[in-house]
């Protein structure tokens, strides 16, 4: 199960499709890392809408995800948690510390706006 | 019809007490009815086929002199149904068969009793009237071998009573009925969600808050998040009179979840003595958003939202000047 990640002007939007498995997962993450320098990316939305589950190995990875991204010069929201999945991982304890999230694509896309204003701003 | 009605309700009540083989098993059990006691109930059946309509008779003219009975009584229609269950009832009661249909019977004429309020006092003391007239007259019977009569009393007996464990369980699961109903109410009546303005929702928590409520609280709050795409929730716990440890570990849980999905949640109203017994007992919320009253909570929810918040008064002076 591969991950479709499309280019829409600097930002990167990846929709996670169904339940991936842990290999589907770290694959996803390579090719993510990948493509966000090879684009000059400046953000990444990771769309979770239609997962019902997020277990701690999917966690990690996102958590991996956002600090790569990071590294390479990207800010990365993650939108469309489901109430029930936020609700299990708050039960859990999944630590989603440093994890930027939004309600949906829409609002994932403003934050990523509104993330790199004030970087830009301090860059000038 | 009616009657199949009844019968049918029996049924329900049957699943949801989880009346079952095993069930019956273990109440039979209980008070020791075993395959020995069909002999010797056999053995005094005809005496009571007998005297049915007697003892069916003496249980309800006591029920009628008693206060407590009186208001069952007082129906004639309620009386006579229930004078017919009662003599089925005597003339099971004998018939060596206690099966679920058996306790189907029991059931039908213990919701009767329910539903006409009758008390278990009224019931208990009626059911033993009846239950010793009966003995005396397998006294009577058996004069010449009082051993044997009192065996068989004996084994009667303990149909008796496994008759009255299921009657006292379905009045107190009617009783109880009423009692988890309302709490259910309650709790529905008591988790409100509000959307203020546009993106904006305002969650008003009152009273005890225990691990089932905070659960509802939150589930509530994020479907609510989904559904009216929220961005800022107020949480407001002016209500809540004491929050320990527990709690404030369920405020958290809901505001990380609340976070996760792109919400950000303000909690406001927490009172001087909440606030103190909370630093007391270490508890950090330093994570969680935390204005002191309701209405510093909406104005920083509305800046979070962009929206310019001005006070009234100024506005009201700007207007005046122009």
């Amino acid at each position: 199960m591969v991950v479709p990640i499309l280019k829409q002007g600097d930002v990167l939007i990846a929709s996670m499709q169904a339940a991936l498995s842990d290999q589907d997962l770290v694959h996803f993450r390579d090719e993510l890392a990948d493509r966000v320098g090879r684009f000059r990316t400046r953000g990444v939305v990771i769309d979770v809408t239609a997962l019902d589950v997020l277990d701690s190995f999917a966690t990690r990875t996102l958590r991996a995800i956002v600090s790569i991204a990071k590294l390479r010069g990207a800010n990365t929201v993650v939108v469309g948690i489901q109430p029930e999945v936020a609700f299990a991982m708050v039960q859990l304890g999944l630590n989603f510390e440093g994890v930027a999230t939004a309600l949906d694509l829409e609002e994932g896309l403003d934050l990523l706006a509104s993330l790199s204003t004030r970087s830009g701003d301090r860059g000038r | 019809m009616n009657n199949r009605d009844q019968r049918s309700a029996a049924q329900t009540l049957m699943h949801e007490m989880q009346l079952d083989e095993g069930d019956l098993e273990r109440r039979k059990k209980a008070v020791g009815l075993a395959a020995a006691d069909l002999p010797r109930i056999a053995a005094i059946k005809d005496l009571v086929v007998q005297g049915a309509d007697d003892y069916t008779a003496t249980f309800f003219d006591h029920l009628g002199s008693l206060e407590e009975g009186r208001s069952f009584t007082a129906s004639k229609a309620l009386v006579d149904k229930a004078r017919q269950l009662k003599r089925d009832h005597l003339l099971a009661m004998v018939s060596g068969q206690y099966g679920l249909s058996y306790v189907e019977q029991r059931l039908e004429l213990a919701t009767l009793y329910a539903n006409a309020g009758l008390q278990p006092r009224a019931f208990l003391g009626a059911f033993h009237l009846l239950i010793t007239r009966i003995g005396a007259d397998i006294i009577r019977r058996f004069e010449r071998s009082p051993l044997e009569g009192f065996d068989n009393f004996v084994s009667l007996r303990k149909v008796a009573f496994f008759d009255i464990g299921i009657i006292v369980d379905v009045l107190v699961f009617e009783r109880e009925r009423i009692i988890r109903q309302q709490h259910e109410a309650i709790r529905e009546l008591s988790t409100p969600v509000l959307q203020i303005r546009d993106r904006l929702l305002l969650i008003p928590i009152i009273g005890v808050i225990d691990t089932h409520r905070a659960r509802l609280v939150t589930e509530g709050l994020l479907r609510s998040i989904r559904s009216n795409r929220a961005k800022v929730v107020v949480m407001d716990v002016t209500g809540v009179a004491t929050i320990d440890s527990k709690v404030a570990n369920h405020l958290l849980q809901t505001v990380t979840a609340a976070r996760l999905m792109g919400a950000h949640v303000i909690v406001t109203g927490l009172s001087s003595e909440v606030a103190q017994s909370l630093v007391a007992l270490g508890i950090e919320l330093t994570k969680v958003n935390t204005v002191g009253d309701l209405q510093g909570g909406l104005e920083e929810a509305e800046q979070i939202l962009g929206h310019r918040t001005q006070k009234d008064g100024r506005v009201a002076s700007a207007g005046r000047e122009e």
